[in-house]
C-alpha cells in the first residue's frame, strides 16, 4: 500500500466522517481558545523530533516547539501521540488541532490539509568520515554511499546515472547507521540530524554533512479553511524566528542551525 | 475497491529484475559449493573419535541451526567491518550464506553416512581397498546419493533465503524489488514478478542438480533407479 492510497483513502474516510457531522462549530480558534486546551499530533517515537526522556515525559524539538506555542497562547497543552502515517488523519478527524511532527510541505499533502510558514527544515546531505577528503561530487568515485531504501535521498542519487556513484542500500535508518558506525560505508546520504548522529554512536567515527542534496520545509499542519488559526500560527512562527528562539531548540536537539535566514 | 495492475510500467525496469536475478543465482552457486565442502566435513569431523573435533563440529552445527540467518549475516557483516576489515556486501553474503548452509548440509550428510550398512564397509575391507578407496566409493558418494534429494532441496531453500541478504545492501532479487516497488508504488505487480523469478530460478537450478546427478551417479545414468 503506498502513501498516496493511505493517504487519499484516509481523505475519504474523513470527509465522510465530516459530512455526518457538519459544521460542528464556526472557527477552531474559537474553539481552543475557549476550551483553553490546543491538541497536538506528535509522533512521540521519532527522535530527536519526538521521543520519551528517562523518566517517560515527552521531549525533543517537536515537543519543545509545541510546548513554546502553548505557553505564549496561555494555553494548556495535550499531545495526541500518533504515528507518521496517523499525523494528518488525526487532524482531518478533529482528534488534533494542529500537527507538529516533522511534517514536510509536500503537493500531495497540500490537497488535504492546510500548511503555515516553515517553522523548521529538514536538511539532506551526503555526509562523510571527518577525516575523509571529499568535498564534492567527483571525489565520491569508488566510495560506497549508505542510504535508507527508497528515500527520497536513494531516488536523488541514483537518479544522478551519469555521476557513476557506488550506493549501498539499507533496508532503513537504524541499519544505514550501524553501517556506518561499525565502517563498513565512509559516506551516507542522509538528514543532516542523523549524520550528526553517527558521531554520538562511535566518537570514533564523526560524520560532517559535505554535500548538500535538498532541503525539506517542515511546517505546522492544520485542516483546511481556517483562516485566523492560520494566521496567528503563522505570525507566532515569524516571531520565534526572529527571536531566535525555533533555531535555539533546533541546535539543541538536532546539532545544526537552520539555514541563515531563518536564525535571528 | 477495484484492483488495478499495470504491469507494463513495472516491466520496463527489466534490467534490474536481470541484474538482480543473477546476482541471486550467483549468491546461491558460490554458498552451494562452498557449503557443500564446509557441511561434508563437519559431517565427517562429527564422525571422528577425536572428541575436540566432533564437539567442535558438533558445536557449530547446533549454533547455526538454531539461530536465525539474518542474526549471522549481521553478525558476520558488522563483526567483520567492526574488526577493521571491510569485504563488499556480496562477499559477507556468500560467507554468511556458506556458513549457514555448511550446518545444515552437515546434518544432512550426517544421515547419509549412518544409512551406509556396516557390512558394504567391511566388504570393501575384505576386498583389500585402501582407506581412501573405501571413503570416496565405498563411503562417500553413496551416502551423497542417498541424500541427495534432501541436499539439493537445501540447496533451492538456501538460494530463496539470499532474498535476505538485501538487508546488508547486497543488490539482489529482493532488493531490487524493494527499490523498484518503492519508486514505481507499484507493490503488487512487483512482487509478483518477483515471485515468478524466484519461481523460474528454482526450477534452474533443480535441473541443474539433477544433470549433476546423472554425472555424478553412474548407476542412475544406467539403470534409472534410485540407490
Amino acid at each position: 500500500m503506498t502513501k498516496k492510497t493511505l493517504l487519499g483513502a484516509a481523505a475519504a474516510l474523513c470527509g465522510l466522517i465530516m459530512m455526518a457531522a457538519t459544521p460542528a462549530s464556526a472557527d477552531l480558534l474559537d474553539d481552543i481558545m475557549k476550551a483553553k486546551k490546543i491538541r497536538i499530533s506528535t509522533d512521540l517515537a521519532i527522535p530527536p523530533s519526538g521521543m520519551m526522556d528517562s523518566s517517560m515525559k515527552p521531549t525533543g524539538s517537536d515537543v519543545e516547539v509545541a510546548q513554546l506555542l502553548a505557553k505564549d497562547w496561555g494555553l494548556e497543552l495535550e499531545f495526541i501521540q500518533t504515528t507518521g502515517a496517523t499525523r494528518i488523519p488525526n487532524v482531518l478527524t478533529g482528534k488534533a488541532d494542529i500537527i507538529i511532527s516533522t511534517l514536510s510541505v509536500t503537493p500531495d499533502r497540500a490537497k488535504v490539509i492546510d500548511f503555515t510558514k516553515r517553522y523548521a527544515t529538514l536538511q539532506s546531505d551526503v555526509g562523510c568520515l571527518k577525516s575523509s577528503t571529499v568535498k564534492d561530487w567527483p571525489d565520491l568515485k569508488d566510495k560506497s554511499i549508505g542510504v535508507s531504501r527508497g528515500t527520497t535521498q536513494d531516488t536523488t542519487l541514483s537518479n544522478m546515472k551519469d555521476k557513476d556513484l557506488k550506493i549501498a542500500r539499507y533496508d532503513d535508518d537504524a541499519t544505514m547507521v550501524t553501517a556506518a558506525v561499525s565502517g563498513q560505508v565512509d559516506c551516507v546520504a542522509s538528514s543532516a540530524t542523523i549524520i550528526n548522529q553517527i558521531g554520538v554512536k562511535n566518537p570514533s567515527r564523526v560524520f560532517e554533512s559535505r554535500i548538500p542534496l535538498a532541503t525539506f520545509d517542515l511546517a505546522i499542519g492544520l485542516k483546511k479553511e481556517e483562516p485566523r488559526l492560520m494566521d496567528k500560527l503563522n505570525a507566532w512562527i515569524n516571531e520565534n524566528v526572529k527571536n531566535g528562539k525555533l533555531n535555539a531548540i533546533y541546535k539543541k536537539f538536532h546539532g545544526v542551525e537552520l539555514p541563515p535566514e531563518m536564525r535571528s | 475497491m477495484s484492483l488495478q495492475l499495470d504491469f507494463p510500467a513495472v516491466l520496463e525496469r527489466w534490467p534490474s529484475f536481470l541484474a538482480g536475478a543473477v546476482l541471486t543465482l550467483e549468491l546461491a552457486a558460490f554458498a552451494t559449493v562452498l557449503g557443500a565442502l564446509l557441511g561434508t566435513l563437519a559431517a565427517v569431523g562429527r564422525g571422528t573419535h577425536n572428541a575436540l573435533i566432533a564437539g567442535a563440529c558438533k558445536a557449530y552445527v547446533e549454533t547455526i541451526r538454531n539461530t536465525p540467518l539474518l542474526v549471522q549475516i549481521f553478525l558476520v557483516y558488522f563483526g567483520l567491518a567492526s574488526l577493521g576489515l571491510k569485504f563488499s556486501a556480496f562477499t559477507v553474503a556468500v560467507a554468511a550464506l556458506t556458513i549457514n548452509v555448511g550446518a545444515y548440509t552437515a546434518e544432512i550428510m550426517r544421515a547419509g553416512f549412518e544409512a551406509i550398512p556396516r557390512g558394504q564397509i567391511e566388504a570393501a575391507e575384505g576386498l583389500a581397498l585402501s582407506r581412501l578407496q573405501i571413503y570416496w566409493h565405498i563411503i562417500l558418494l553413496p551416502a551423497i546419493e542417498k541424500v541427495y534429494p534432501a541436499l539439493t532441496s537445501q540447496f533451492v531453500l538456501l538460494m530463496l533465503a539470499s532474498s535476505v541478504c538485501s538487508q546488508i545492501s547486497a543488490e539482489e532479487l529482493t532488493a531490487v524489488a524493494n527499490y523498484i516497488q518503492s519508486d514505481t508504488y507499484r507493490a503488487f505487480e512487483t512482487y509478483i514478478i518477483v515471485a515468478v523469478l524466484y519461481v523460474i530460478l528454482s526450477l534452474v537450478m533443480r535441473a541443474g542438480f539433477w544433470g549433476l546427478g546423472l554425472v555424478l551417479f553412474p548407476r542412475r545414468r544406467r539403470l534409472g533407479t534410485p540407490l
